[in-house]
């Protein structure tokens, strides 16, 4: 266990740092937008993590409500607690591409609107998590809510695509042209934050169960 | 047909207390009007056209149904009522149907009484070619709203937060729902006749009453349970 976490982060360290020497030497400079362009492979890789990591919160829901072990309700929740944090990185950078593109810091384009949307679900879905004391029950209702949400995402995008297309999009995205090379940084950069994801799940989750042991440990003594 | 009894059973007594309370219904219909009291000041002068109009409707009928969403597990939990729903003999998907119904019934009853205020206030006239078509919006929407909006506020009530809860929770979930409302309403109110537009819509909302109603169904027995 201890040994695998430790290959895992060291490969991660590795595969991180090759991101970043392919993102910024081995990746020529983008000719329109220069250097800014940059922040295109950190985004788009980082974008995709938080619907992994909510999937991850909606299959382990289904397993903890069939087999009723706590493990899969704390991989649920620190799963959605990661997607969470990535969420708001990739709204930031988002806003950060979203200037030298369209020319504006924020727009209601669908995928945008879409990782709005997940913060808010998920947002939710942690505070419901604190507004619940007994543990089962945490577990029991934060699993349900984990299902609902993670539904309601497909549709949400879809609605909001279709909401765009009759209505006249005034911003049109330019197409960058990717050349070879900054294809491959960002294949690089996506197997990067991937990993990267699965890391810190991993480190959560060791964290969270030392954390509900020395709670047990507390009760114990103090009851 | 025993389970259509049973739903039904569950419906009348929600209906009897209401009517002896009035509790629901009375606050949700003044915050309603309240809100579009509100809306109307928000925007001020630059009010104008058909859109914001569609728009103050949605808004008021979602805060609205909130409301009464909130309220509809309040006394059977305080009052120890949800106890002995768990004891019958029935399956808890019963449960879930019966209340769903309920406040389906409970918020279209406010909405029907809202709704000829909203055209007086805000449209100046009643289009009464589509209003079938309205109907059926608002229908649709409902189901989706009640399936969804059951199910958290049985959630919601057991938490620390209680009222708090219900909102944060139910708001994002049923965004898809607000954006087909909305867009059918304001190609109802513009257009003269049914379009395909109309007819991509109505199914979008009939897909996610669909499925939120089986997800309704399928999680609630775990959100009962103990």
């Amino acid at each position: 266990m201890e040994r695998k976490a430790q290959i895992l982060s060291g490969v991660t360290f590795i595969a991180m740092l090759l991101a970043i020497y392919m993102v910024f030497i081995y990746a020529p400079i983008e000719r329109k937008m220069g250097i800014l362009q940059k922040i295109f492979y950190f985004h788009v890789s980082t974008a995709w993590i938080p619907y992994l990591a909510f999937l991850v919160v909606f299959l382990c829901s289904i397993v903890f409500l069939w087999r009723r072990d706590k493990r899969w309700d704390t991989i649920a929740f620190c799963s959605a607690e990661i997607g969470l944090v990535i969420d708001t990185l990739v709204l930031i950078t988002g806003s950060i591409w979203a200037k030298p593109a369209w020319g504006v810091w924020w727009t209601w384009e669908p995928r945008l609107t879409t990782s709005l949307i997940m913060w808010l679900l998920y947002a939710g879905y942690l505070l419901l998590r604190r507004s619940v004391e007994e543990a089962m029950r945490r577990a029991r209702f934060a699993a349900v809510y984990g299902i609902a949400a993670f539904i309601s995402v497909p549709i949400s995008f879809m609605s909001i695509r279709w909401w765009r297309t009759i209505h006249p999009v005034v911003i049109k995205p330019t197409g960058i042209e990717l050349e070879p090379p900054m294809i491959t940084a960002l294949i690089v950069c996506l197997v990067a934050f991937t990993l990267f994801y699965f890391c810190l799940l991993q480190q959560r989750y060791r964290l969270k169960k030392i954390k509900d042991e020395i709670e047990d440990i507390k009760s114990e003594l103090g009851g | 047909m025993n389970y259509i009894r049973q739903i039904l059973t569950i419906v009348s007594k929600d209906i009897a207390a209401e009517i002896r309370t009035k509790e629901m219904l009375n606050s949700m219909l003044v915050f309603v009007i309240l809100i579009m009291v509100i809306f109307h000041f928000a925007f001020g002068e630059v009010f104008e056209g058909v859109e914001i109009a569609v728009g103050i409707l949605w808004g008021a009928f979602l805060f609205a149904a909130v409301l009464g969403l909130n309220r509809i597990f309040v006394h059977e939990k305080d009052e120890g009522c949800l106890d002995g729903l768990m004891l019958c003999p029935t399956d808890r998907a019963v449960i879930y149907f019966g209340k769903v119904l309920s406040s389906l019934i409970f918020i279209f009853v406010v909405q029907m009484l809202a709704l000829p205020i909203f055209f007086v206030f805000f449209i100046k006239m009643i289009p009464l070619s589509n209003l079938w078509l309205l109907l059926l919006v608002i229908i649709l929407s409902n189901v989706g709203i009640t399936s969804v909006g059951t199910l958290l506020s049985a959630i919601s009530i057991n938490t620390k937060a209680r009222d708090l809860m219900l909102p944060i929770l139910f708001f994002p979930v049923i965004i898809p729902i607000l954006i087909a409302a909305v867009k059918l309403t304001g190609l109802i109110m513009t257009a003269s006749k049914f379009s395909g537009d109309i007819l991509i819509w109505l199914r979008m909302l009939a897909i996610y009453d669909i499925i939120f109603l089986l997800v309704g169904f399928l999680t609630f027995e775990y959100v009962l349970e103990e």
